[in-house]
């Protein structure tokens, strides 16, 4: 699929936009827009598993927190270099996610939603009670963001939250790049035949349990990686990362956006950070608020706010 | 005469206390069109169901080409060659015809596993996509939806996705059912024709007699989990036994 003119001047402008908060913004502005790339990389990932491949995963959370937790250990025991805490992050959610994607799996529908949902609130009870080692209720904290060396020939301050950004920004790019990739791929395409048709995709030759653990496995690897920077941006891993609350939020984002496209959990990030920053302007309940939205959304607006725009336009949503 | 691709042993199949294959022996010789008849509720798609995995076995034993395959998941007897169409329609509802056999194609040569390759630089699977959909007659829908097909449309693409795993042994559900007769026509044209050039032995279970008897060059009729007939389509007119229970005297 080509991308269109249209489509390629809304990606420039958006990347300008992007670049122009991290220059000229005030620190607030910069910290929200962290904020929504971090919690965008959470969901595009989740969404190749929710919109692509039909899993409804509740238990995401976990590998967010293993992302945090697996930056926060190997900054405090082993190297503080941030692109080093970041690959353990991903390595070890990604691990995470294969232990525990090798026994959902095999199941479907509501049985492979619960238990995704037992096993992601597992490992909260388990981040929560193992004081010693996690903190506890406290999490881990004082984490540190020591500059991106390379080789010591190079190093890049990420010290003030200005330069961190540029690195959230980079990493965001790469991400969303990885995803779209996969999405248009030859397995991406087999995914959708999963989606579609189980067992007919079983008939056309394809392990489906292989290709539901493959694509668990990389969401998995992608929550980690939103977990390791959004620790780096606290400087802080809390066990409510791994909570079902916490889980529950890419869901809300790619419905909110629209499911079965590339850029509905962005549109989603962008909508739900904003609604919660003005919302709890005014009230504690923000949730009561998105609750209505959204609501609004998925009775009178299928395929998301994304979905609505390429209607508008005339796009039909196309099945990908 | 050929090989025997398919030898089926004491196949035995309960549902409940409702025996739908009784230690039924059974082969299927390579390259001959074969039928499978029988009254409703005969056994005939639990027979299909157990062969290509749809169903667990329960006992008894089914060789394809001299390998035990009725423990193994259905993508690995897929994948040795053995594929199937569905009497519903049961292909990929919101993909287009393109995508929809693309699915099978790659899944074969094992590329469905490139998860960083663009699909469009897929161009052998793409080249024997664009042959197959030659061959079944839907080069002039290969963008559309396959649930905006036409009924008829969407049988030939599920016989397509079928054949587009190049099986060895295929085995077709009614695959006519719910067709007009010009279609009918362009399916059955298109099962001799490849039954002729002898990559894929085709076994159909069908209700239409004339389909049945101007097509297949052996008959195997099921009645009650069992096999009650088995020969060319001559024989099987004139069974006594079959007629009785089944063909009535109508033919």
């Amino acid at each position: 699929m080509k991308l269109k003119s249209w489509q390629m001047a809304l990606v420039v402008l958006s990347l300008l936009a992007l670049v122009g908060v991290g220059l000229f913004s005030g620190r607030f502005m910069i910290y929200l827009a962290m904020r929504v790339m971090i919690l965008a990389i959470f969901a595009l990932g989740y969404n190749l598993l929710l919109g692509q491949t039909g899993l409804l995963s509740f238990g995401h959370g976990a590998f967010y927190a293993a992302g945090a937790y697996g930056l926060g250990f190997f900054g405090l025991h082993l190297s503080s270099h941030p692109l080093l805490g970041l690959l353990a992050a991903v390595v070890l959610a990604a691990v995470l996610a294969l232990i525990i994607g090798f026994f959902c799996v095999r199941h479907t529908e509501i049985y492979f939603a619960m238990l995704t949902l037992a096993f992601g609130m597992m490992v909260f009870s388990l981040l929560w009670s193992a004081r010693e080692v996690t903190g506890g209720d406290d999490g881990l904290v004082g984490i540190m963001r020591d500059p991106v060396s390379f080789f010591g020939l190079l190093e890049i301050p990420i010290g003030k939250d200005r330069q961190y950004y540029f690195l959230v920004l980079a990493v965001f790019v790469l991400s969303a790049w990885a995803v779209q990739r996969i999405r248009l791929s030859p397995l991406g395409l087999a995914l959708s035949g999963i989606r579609e048709n189980a067992n007919r995709a079983e008939f056309a030759g394809l392990s489906v349990k292989n290709y539901r653990l493959a694509v668990f496995v990389i969401s998995g690897a992608f929550a980690g990686l939103a977990g390791g920077l959004e620790t780096l941006l606290e400087s802080n891993a809390r066990p409510f990362m791994a909570h079902w609350g916490h889980s529950a939020e890419p869901i809300l984002v790619s419905l909110l956006g629209g499911l079965q496209t590339f850029a509905g959990p962005l549109a989603g990030s962008v909508i739900f950070i904003a609604m919660r920053e003005m919302v709890q302007r005014f009230t504690e309940n923000w949730m009561l608020w998105f609750g209505i939205v959204l609501l609004v959304i998925i009775m009178g607006f299928r395929g998301g706010v994304v979905g609505v725009f390429q209607r508008l336009i005339g796009q039909a949503g196309g099945g990908r | 005469m050929g090989d025997l691709i398919l030898q089926i042993r004491k196949l035995t199949n309960f549902f409940g206390m409702v025996c739908t294959a009784k230690e039924l022996d059974l082969d299927i010789e390579a390259g001959v069109l074969t039928s499978i008849i029988g009254p409703n509720g005969a056994g005939k798609s639990t027979l299909i169901n157990l062969i290509t995995g749809n169903l667990p076995v329960q006992s008894g034993s089914i060789l394809f080409k001299g390998r035990e395959i009725s423990r193994l998941p259905i993508h690995q007897r897929v994948r040795l060659g053995i594929c199937r169409s569905f009497q519903i329609v049961n292909i990929f509802p919101e993909l287009t015809v393109l995508e929809n056999l693309l699915i099978p194609t790659l899944a074969l040569s094992g590329r469905t596993r490139r998860f960083f390759a663009k699909i469009e630089g897929e161009d052998r699977a793409r080249d024997q996509v664009k042959n197959l959909l030659e061959k079944v007659g839907l080069a002039g829908v290969k963008d559309t939806p396959a649930n905006v097909l036409s009924h008829g449309d969407q049988r030939l693409l599920e016989v397509g996705v079928a054949l587009a795993v190049e099986p060895s042994l295929l085995f077709l559900d009614e695959p006519t059912a719910g067709m007009n007769p010009v279609e009918r026509v362009k399916v059955l044209e298109n099962i001799r024709q490849l039954s002729r050039e002898g990559q894929t032995t085709f076994v159909l279970v069908e209700h239409d007699m004339d389909i049945v008897f101007s097509l297949s060059e052996r008959v195997v009729v099921l009645h009650r989990g069992d096999i009650l007939g088995d020969g060319t389509p001559e024989e099987i007119k004139n069974n006594v036994q079959v007629r009785e229970v089944y063909l009535g005297d109508s033919v």
